[in-house]
């Protein structure tokens, strides 16, 4: 630090947020006669650009080289006035924030008391902005290519739009085929669009798309790196067919020896598949994949003289000695849309869907109804004795959503729509049935969605304001014990067919992708955006943004929203080419780093090495910071028992008279 | 325990022989009484001074680490042969230790293990067989101890002298070893810890006192931390004078920030050697202090220091289901 520190003080009044609490012109006062301060000022909006050209002004009039902004907390416009600054030939980094509202005004009542914290950390700021360093922000190159982890309709739309775009998309998905939960949906909320006909074109795009490489049947093993740069390895599963021979032509599974034994997961396990399969008919790739597990030649080594796929298939593509591979890659920016799981019913005892046959499932109720579904789309129950067409069916809602007692606090978004739309396509099908929806709340607040809610009513379904306490069986009837809160009846309800509208969880095995790529959860287990309000497709790591169900549930119009917002904003550092990195990085002491490496455990960035160095001849570890990598969070300052890596900005030497200025110490 | 001198003394002159070993570090007899001094070994000839007997209690360990890298000269390449070290069970866990914080690595080290029936507490010695010029013996006889001094031998039971850090010892074999200089011994039925015990049974305004009143004896001379074979950072922030985390005066105030930051860098780290309260000329019971720590962590985090070189260091370690209900 060569230049004398000339710091210029600048409180904000927030209009009446601060000033109605602080008197603004006192701490501008107290500020004054703090040491290398040359002004202190007050106004309105600080942030606004007559507020932004007053601090301008005054680094071109008196010089100033150092500033305080005592207004919002730096989270909100720190970039603002750091743009400002540097604007006006000062380093951006010579700026410090004194947050006086969210830790000051708002949460003082008295203008007295308000005023003298607010002097402490106009004080505080002063205190540390003399002692800051000029950084230099450093640009790296970005690869212009992106992942999508999940190719249900948020992954397959984040896909098409970077593809479109021009730049290369790496679609991986970890089942057979691409689409996802909507593949399996019959009619969509309100407007009754056939699912598949509104899907299946989008999945032949994303395979077909010249920008797209479709992993189908893959996972991401492995990611490093960082915004612009990062490095993923994917497994590609073995099929045990070969993906360039197979014409999806199916033989293999007319004749497979252990055919149509196995619950077809697309259908919900209503169908059977054979140990060769292709999940569902529109499946893209219409390629076939050999189930390990229940496959005779693969599990027990043996079937019959020789495997029957092998024989029929006409294009040899049958490869029992496949192994898995390995794909490695480079992309700029990764767009995680694993989806959901839907809630296991079975957590319900009570409601009896492992016990009663017909207890079923919405997801189990969609492949019911579906043309392309098991039974044709014909809705047929086995009462004990035959095989008959439901008369009395009941549809609960808020199924494991809204639920403490399954930890679930959310609601799960489109249980009230897809409920009442599994009862118009009932009503459909059974024009003479008796239909009632139980609900706790009625929850139509989308786009048609009200609409589509009151022409479902006048279809004369009933809806009965009531949780269900219990299900159980009466000779063939199912009840259904509730009270009807509307109007204190206590009803015990004579049913066929009971479908439990089951809500939405995170993925069973989303800790897997958490690891992956750090990211955290929201108290309700969906991945945390990175703001609720203003970034919510972005995560806390850069890079890294989130699309449809995995960040929390949501109906198909929303995902398909999020998921354009996803790439839009993936696209951001691969259509710039370049990315900022962080100046506020850790720095080592390299003369006193010990080499322990409790700095790289600990780095939730896998930000730091430990490098071989010359020390006076002698070859030592220590710890290097790849300042690409890190955020300055400082885990590693707090890990460091030698205190011998520090974050920029955030040094001891800089934070301790920062303390020492509120009064807490000496 | 028949700890075979001869044996001992013709590994460690194979050892130290070997090119690729540049000095053993051992024990030796030191120049009165029933003082044991540490024996830096370079030649065969050296290694016929080496000992080992129940008053070898000190922690070789520590001179992995304290040993001054000195700068090369120009053109000249770095020793980088290995220092071959002999250990008890628990010198060996510090070993461990040094190895999961990458302090040491394995291949610059030769481990000798002594499998350990227990060391003395030289204090306990003292109090009871007066300090002598003369030099005095001791052996492992049995059950017991044999002191042999001006020709006599005397019994003495071995819970009379036995050193703390020995009545609660789990491991008295060395957990690593290149070479293992006898049997194992088997491990013995465990004292209660009577010291954390204590500790444990005051409140906070009792422990509080406690250790004011302990920290008022401290001097600062430092010798816990040099002698601490984790204690091995080249600058250690406790020297620091900018920023001054504690003042150079000695009082209670800097005294007790000293102490608690020492114990604080350890938890998690500390392998139970007991040296610092062993070296404390002011008798603070930094063992309570430092076993106290590490049966929180074990308690608490089921990890413990210095058993398993691949462990990933406590410190510096986060497990998504570590309990938390301690913590708030």
């Amino acid at each position: 630090m060569t230049e004398k520190p000339k710091v210029g003080v600048y409180i904000c009044h927030c209009g009446i947020n601060i000033s109605s609490t602080v008197d603004v012109d006192a701490v501008a006062e107290f500020a004054k006669k703090l040491p290398n301060v040359e002004v202190a000022r007050t106004y309105s909006y600080m942030c606004s650009d007559p507020g932004q050209v007053l601090i301008k002004k005054d680094i071109e009039e008196q010089g100033l080289n150092r500033i305080v902004v005592a207004s919002c907390s730096p989270r909100m416009h720190e970039p603002t006035f750091r743009k400002a600054i540097s604007e006006a030939g000062v380093n951006p980094y010579f700026l410090e924030m004194a947050n006086i509202r969210e830790q000051c005004s708002w949460v003082h009542e008295e203008m007295e008391e308000g005023t003298a914290k607010a002097e402490k950390l106009v004080g505080a700021s002063v205190a540390k902005v003399r002692l800051l360093e000029a950084l230099e922000t450093k640009e790296v190159d970005a690869e212009p290519a992106a992942l999508v982890i999940g190719a249900g309709i948020a992954g397959i739309q984040s896909a098409l739009d970077i593809a479109d775009a021009g730049f290369k998309v790496y679609l991986v998905e970890k089942t057979p085929s691409v689409g996802g939960r909507m593949a399996q949906l019959d009619k969509t909320f309100p407007t009754l669009d056939c699912s598949a006909c509104i899907l299946t074109p989008k999945m032949v795009d994303a395979a077909s798309h010249p920008n797209i490489e479709l992993l189908s049947y893959s996972e991401v093993e492995e990611v490093t790196g960082f915004v612009g740069n990062f490095d993923v390895k994917v497994r590609k599963k073995a099929r045990y067919v070969d993906f360039n021979k197979c014409t999806g032509c199916g033989d293999c599974a007319k004749e497979c020896r252990v055919k149509d034994r196995f619950p077809n997961e697309f259908d919900q396990g209503l169908g059977k598949r054979s140990a060769i399969y292709l999940p569902f008919p529109q499946a893209v790739p219409a390629k076939y994949t050999i189930d390990a597990e229940n496959c005779l030649f693969l599990s027990k080594g043996k079937c019959g003289k020789n495997p029957k796929c092998q024989e029929v298939c006409g294009a040899e593509a049958i490869d029992f000695e496949q192994k898995d591979e390995f794909v490695e890659f480079k992309v700029g920016a990764i767009i995680v849309a694993t989806g959901f799981d839907p809630f296991d019913a079975s957590r319900k005892p009570e409601y009896g869907y492992d016990d009663y046959p017909n207890v079923i499932t919405g997801m189990e109720m969609e492949r019911l109804v579906s043309a392309s579904g098991p039974t044709e789309g014909k809705i047929k129950i086995f009462n004990g004795e035959e095989e008959i067409e439901p008369k009395e069916v009941a549809l609960i809602k808020c199924v494991g959503s809204r639920d403490e007692s399954v930890g679930n606090e959310y609601c799960s978004r489109v249980c009230c729509m897809y409920v009442a739309k599994q009862a118009h396509l009932i009503r459909d099908k059974l024009p003479d049935a008796n239909i009632r929806i139980y609900y706790m709340d009625v929850r139509a607040f989308g786009k048609g969605f009200e609409e589509f809610y009151d022409r479902v009513r006048r279809e004369n379904v009933r809806y009965i304001r009531g949780n269900p306490s219990e299900i159980f069986k009466r000779g063939n009837k199912l009840v259904v014990k509730v009270e009807d809160t509307l109007t204190s009846r206590p009803l015990e309800d004579e049913v066929d067919l009971v479908v439990l509208g089951v809500g939405l969880e995170p993925r069973a095995d989303m800790r897997e992708v958490m690891d992956l790529l750090r990211l955290s959860q929201s108290p309700d287990r969906f991945f945390l955006e990175a703001h609720p309000k203003l970034r919510p497709v972005d995560t806390a790591t850069d890079g890294v943004f989130l699309a449809g169900c995995a960040q929390g549930p949501k109906d198909i119009p929303d995902t398909v929203a999020q998921a354009k917002g996803a790439a839009a904003s993936a696209m951001i550092p691969l259509a710039r080419g370049k990315v900022t990195i962080n100046a506020q990085v850790a720095i080592v002491n390299e003369a006193t780093c010990r080499g322990c490496g409790f700095c790289v455990n600990i780095c939730p960035y896998t930000a730091i090495e430990l490098v071989t160095v010359n020390r006076f001849g002698n070859e030592v570890e220590v710890a290097r910071v790849n300042e690409a990598l890190c955020k300055g969070c400082g885990s590693c300052s707090a890990a460091c028992l030698s205190d011998s890596i520090q974050p920029k900005s955030f040094r001891d030497s800089q934070i301790l008279p920062q303390i020492a200025a509120l009064g807490v110490m000496k | 325990m028949k700890m075979d001198l001869e044996q001992l003394r013709k590994t460690a002159a194979e050892v130290v022989s070997r090119d690729d070993v540049r000095y053993l570090v051992g024990w030796k007899q030191g120049t009165y009484g029933y003082r044991v001094a540490p024996g830096f070994i370079e030649d065969a000839a050296g290694a016929a001074e080496l000992i080992f007997s129940p008053l070898c209690t000190a922690n070789l360990a520590t001179y992995l680490t304290l040993a001054e890298q000195l700068p090369v000269p120009r053109g000249e390449e770095p020793d980088d042969r290995k220092v071959a070290l002999m250990v008890k069970g628990c010198d060996s866990r510090a070993v461990v230790q040094l190895l999961v914080e990458k302090g040491i690595e394995r291949d610059d080290v030769v481990v000798i293990g002594c499998p350990c029936p227990g060391v003395i507490d030289a204090d306990l010695l003292a109090e009871k067989y007066p300090e002598t010029e003369d030099l005095a013996e001791m052996k492992w006889d049995g059950e017991d101890f044999l002191l042999i001094h001006g020709g006599e031998e005397t019994k003495i039971a071995r819970d009379e002298l036995l050193a703390e850090k020995c009545r609660l010892c789990r491991y008295p074999n060395p957990i690593i070893s290149d070479i293992m200089l006898d049997q194992e011994v088997e491990t013995w039925e465990l004292a209660e810890d009577e010291g954390v015990q204590e500790i444990e049974g005051k409140d906070v305004d009792e422990r509080a006192d406690y250790w004011a009143e302990q920290f008022e004896k401290c001097i600062r001379c430092y010798s816990c931390r040099n002698v601490c074979p984790l204690c091995y950072c080249q600058d250690c922030v406790l020297d620091r004078l900018n920023p001054t985390w504690v003042n150079r005066s000695v009082n209670f105030s800097e005294n007790t920030a000293f102490n608690i930051a020492r114990a604080f860098h350890l938890a998690g780290r500390c392998i139970e050697c007991g040296e610092c309260e062993r070296v404390c000329p002011a008798n603070i019971p930094l063992g309570k202090l430092n076993r106290k720590l590490a049966r929180e962590v074990r308690d608490k985090y089921g990890f413990e220091a210095g058993v398993d070189p691949e462990a990933e260091p406590f410190q510096a370690s986060f497990k998504p289901d570590d309990p938390e209900d301690f913590i708030l």
